[in-house]
């Protein structure tokens, strides 16, 4: 992204925002670059190129929000695009009962970058094919211990650049590079089928396939469908504990606690599609856990899949305890939420692109750690289950009414992992889930995964994660 | 520079790289929304982009590419990047352009009220709100969308054309006292077909009518799924219908070509272009002409859907489904039965009317295994007569037995497309037998 023109177009935007009767506005020049290569069953798919880079233009103009964007990247264009922007703001306030306020939080003038060593522009065809012959010939005629009949792999490398202006003074210029990994692993045997979609990946350059052992861990993810592939057992059907893996106990982070905890859902805005939540403007205080439910999200994890220290409205990121010791702490905000709120915005605002609008995300969701380690967390449990990763998964609009099917599970006896079992089914309510938690490891891993939110849609890369978290007195189901 | 222009100059450059094969496929796009919540706006967007989309194959290798950076020298400089980038990797999957130029006929679908109906938004979506109001909703929330589209194409075999089209959306939900909701969607390609008042009444309706609704016992009903629901559940269908996904192990249709997927009522087309239908075009990614595939055809599995790839693949021919790499549907059309809505809830001994989901996950698309969040209005069937409206439910099932045990489809049809379905359906209601239902532990 050519630094200056981004700037200069960004600054004429807001100018001409503010002139056509904005009482504030922001530009956001957004450049995006992505090089992805496939690999099916083996076979090479094409390669694949993106490049994207437009401006995104938001104003408040006689109470009412507009948002227009485009790519054509012409001066006299964007001036139009911003004199739009104004125009649709002034035209909805015939629909308009509640003005947007913002909050008055303290403009970012800053640039930030993701860290990265082998710079991400390097990445080409050749090498992300090289990647994935790889783990494909770990994995492929039966080298992992099970026939794999179907494997679709795809590895990208994707650059986002973005320059922030706002009438209040904010000045930020981001650059995340970012590898992910997405594929599907299908495995065969006598005539039983066992599916897994596998999502890694961080901020970062290249180096990031060895940071995080990429190869390795997809080769572990396939060892594993042979075994799931045994599984007989059915669930318990008694009242038990249950230890939720890193993996578990990040999704239900981030479906239960993060997503309720948006102001965005809380005050109603997503209601006609992701739906509002359980929780209330005034459940702040409110007891929903055991003393050691503990939830936070974090824009601030160098390397995170979810890595943004200051968000797309100009403000400067941080931890948010979500949950405190079972008790709701604190919602996630952005400028026209927090302005309702009668408190500062803590960054939560994120666009994945120049044509989308600032709404509020998650960016890195999990379990607090406690204080036992993962061989103490199992020995406290005489009967359980122990779900390792998990498969389908879903939970109401209002993220109270969840449900996770394991694929490799384990039963738990006096403390030690015995067989396999089959398929259970955790399908809770968001307060007994919270309220089961009796203990958590020190113990913390991450999964990236791609939350979905907005309209139009928006796919935001977040981290889920967490310890091993154990659940007392829970009932299980089979699928 | 307009799209034809556009298209000339990357297939121009491509051919002076003397690749086997390019396609340009350029689009332009304007897209209008009003949102809505508690019966305010809350953002009016316009979004207006260009983009132009380059495939190459040379020597048994492909790529693609899109970009939004559209001057000469970006473009030409693209294009000779996307070349450079196939160098040195091997063969892959492969099939030529057909040699020839295809022909269209215009699909027609361009309506210019709808192009111009930006300004009108706001007011749409006031007379929605006012509707459910009057309806008996409490408070609204929603999206009104009004969305135009031209996408040219032209390839290195003469292929040339350019597409039109408009769509108009609401999708409205409304909330009533406690945990009451309703949900109501207008999907139309003109203005004239898209009724906001409907939606909103019956967003209201189903606000009001959800009263001290609670969680079912879990077993096994009769469920009568809404056009809504049905789509949503249909459009994974379409997917599974996909060679690409048949050949990934994503796919419950594997191995079942020609075999028995659905009860015998049960019939399923994809459309290129169709009276009525929001989306598609009359020709697909690699200039092959769009047209209507029987994917099940009296419950019998009558075919993928294909792209030349995947068609060479299996030896047969494309469907005009392309997706560059994956082959997808257009428009999708249930058939029609020969019930009325009240009709098939008297046939209900034990069941349930849902009338909206969202949140469908699978536990395995190659066995089809999957649950469904039900959401808005749920209502209690007991011999024939809805007692009592439900909440906190999921429905579970897996692909093939669903769709075999589908019992009865509603004469009326209604066109979906919003934040749960991708793909515009044409549905019925739909009644199926021998459901999941299940509830969460508390």
């Amino acid at each position: 992204m050519e630094t200056q023109e981004a700037r200069d177009l960004a600054e004429a935007a807001v100018s001409k925002a503010l002139k056509a009767g904005a009482s504030y506005a922001e530009a956001r020049v957004q450049a995006t670059w992505e090089r992805e290569f496939g690999l099916k069953n083996g076979e090479p798919q094409p390669s694949i190129f993106v490049e994207g880079y437009g401006i995104g233009i938001r104003v408040i103009a006689g109470g009412a929000l507009g948002f227009a964007a485009t790519n054509a990247m012409q001066r006299a264009s964007v001036g139009e695009v911003a004199v739009k922007a104004v125009k649709l703001a002034k035209a909805s306030r015939s629909m308009l009962r509640r003005p947007v306020v913002f909050d008055s939080a303290k403009p970012a003038r800053t640039n930030w970058a993701a860290p990265e060593t082998k710079k991400i522009e390097n990445a080409d065809s050749a090498w992300l094919r090289r990647v994935l012959v790889d783990i494909d010939g770990r994995v492929a005629d039966g080298r992992a211990g099970v026939k794999l009949p179907g494997r679709l792999f795809y590895l990208s490398a994707e650059l986002q650049e973005r320059y922030f202006v706002n009438s209040d003074g904010a000045r930020v210029a981001g650059r995340v590079p970012r590898v992910s990994f997405g594929g599907s692993l299908t495995a065969v045997e006598a005539g039983s089928a066992a599916q897994r979609f596998v999502q890694q990946g961080e901020t970062g350059g290249l180096e990031v396939v060895k940071r995080i052992g990429l190869v390795e861990r997809v080769v572990e993810e396939a060892k594993a469908m042979g075994k799931v592939l045994k599984a007989s057992a059915k669930p318990p059907t008694e009242t038990i504990d249950v230890v939720l893996s890193p993996e578990l106990s990040g999704i239900a982070a981030h479906e239960s606690v993060g997503h309720p905890q948006e102001a965005d859902r809380v005050l109603g805005r997503e209601g006609a599609q992701a739906g509002e939540s359980y929780l209330t403007a005034d459940s702040l205080g409110r007891k929903i856990g055991s003393h050691e439910a503990n939830v936070s999200d974090d824009p601030t994890l160098l390397h995170s899949n979810g890595y943004v220290p200051v968000d797309d409205e100009g403000v400067a990121a941080k931890k948010r305890l979500l949950i405190k010791g079972g008790v709701i702490n604190e919602f996630l905000q952005n400028r026209a939420t927090a302005g309702k709120f009668g408190v500062n915005s803590n960054g939560s605002a994120r666009a994945v692109s120049f044509d989308r609008e600032p709404i509020i995300r998650m960016a890195n969701t999990f379990v607090e750690p406690g204080d036992y380690t993962t061989d103490e967390i199992f020995k406290e449990v005489k009967h359980g289950v122990y779900f390792k990763s998990f498969t389908e998964w879903n939970i109401d609009d209002k993220r109270l009414n969840q449900r996770y099917v394991a694929l490799e599970a384990y039963l738990i006896d006096r403390g030690e992992l015995k067989g396999l079992v089959r398929s259970p089914v955790l399908e809770i309510t968001t307060p007994k889930l919270w309220g089961s938690v009796k203990a958590r490891s020190r113990h913390v891993e991450f999964e990236a995964a791609t939350c979905g939110k907005g309209d139009p849609m928006q796919g935001a890369p977040v981290w889920t994660g967490g310890p091993e978290t154990l659940l007392t007195g829970i009932r299980l189901g089979a699928r | 520079m307009d799209l034809d222009e556009l298209n000339r100059l990357a297939v121009r450059a491509a051919e002076a790289l003397k690749v086997d094969d390019a396609v340009a496929l350029s689009a332009r796009t304007a897209d209008s929304m009003v949102r809505f919540a508690d019966n305010s706006a809350t953002v009016a967007n316009r979004v207006d982009e260009a983009e132009l989309t380059v495939y190459l194959a040379k020597a048994g290798r492909r790529a693609i590419a899109s970009t939004s950076n559209l001057s000469q020298a970006a473009v030409e400089g693209f294009v000779k990047d996307l070349h450079a980038s196939m160098k040195g990797l091997p063969q892959g999957e492969y099939a030529p352009l057909p040699d020839g130029a295809a022909k269209y006929s215009q699909s027609g679908r361009f309506d210019r009220k709808v192009a111009d109906a930006e300004e009108k938004l706001p007011e749409l979506a006031k007379a929605a709100i006012d509707s459910s109001l009057a309806a008996g909703g409490k408070r609204s929330a929603g999206a009104i969308s009004a969305w135009k589209a031209t996408v040219a194409i032209l390839t290195t075999s003469g292929t040339r054309g350019s597409d039109s089209r408009t769509a108009i959306t609401l999708n409205i939900r409304s909330f009533g006292e406690g945990d009451a909701s309703g949900h109501g969607l207008s999907c139309s390609s003109t203005l004239r077909g898209f009724d906001p008042v409907e939606a909103g009444r019956r967003a209201g309706e189903g606000a009001k009518r959800m009263r001290q609704a609670a969680e079912p016992d879990a077993g096994k009903y009769e469920v009568l799924l809404s056009p809504a629901v049905a789509s949503n559940l249909t459009e994974t269908v379409a997917g599974a219908a996909s060679a690409f996904s048949v050949d990934a192990g994503t796919s419950y249709l594997a191995g079942k070509l020609g075999k028995k997927v659905a009860a015998p009522p049960f019939d399923l087309t994809d459309h290129g272009v169709v009276d009525g239908g929001l989306g598609g075009r009359a020709f697909d990614d690699e200039g092959s002409p769009t047209r209507a595939t029987k994917i099940i055809e009296g419950g019998v599995l009558r075919g993928y859907l294909h792209n030349l790839t995947t068609a060479k693949k299996w030896k047969a021919e494309t469907t005009g489904s392309a997706g560059l790499i994956a082959p997808h549907p257009w428009n999708l059309e249930v058939g029609a039965g020969d019930s009325s809505y009240e009709e098939m809830v008297k046939e209900m001994k034990k069941g349930i009317v849902l009338t909206s989901n969202w949140y469908t996950r699978f536990n395995n698309y190659r066995t089809g295994e999957f649950s469904t969040v039900p959401r808005d209005g749920a209502y209690l069937v007991e011999d024939g007569e809805i007692v009592r409206s439900l909440k906190g439910l999921r429905a579970g099932d897996d692909q093939l037995r669903l769709f075999s045990s589908v019992r009865l489809l509603s004469k009326e049809r209604e066109w979906v497309q919003w934040w749960e379905v991708d793909t515009p359906t044409l549905c019925p209601w739909i009644l199926v037998d021998g459901v999941s239902i299940t509830r969460a532990y508390d």
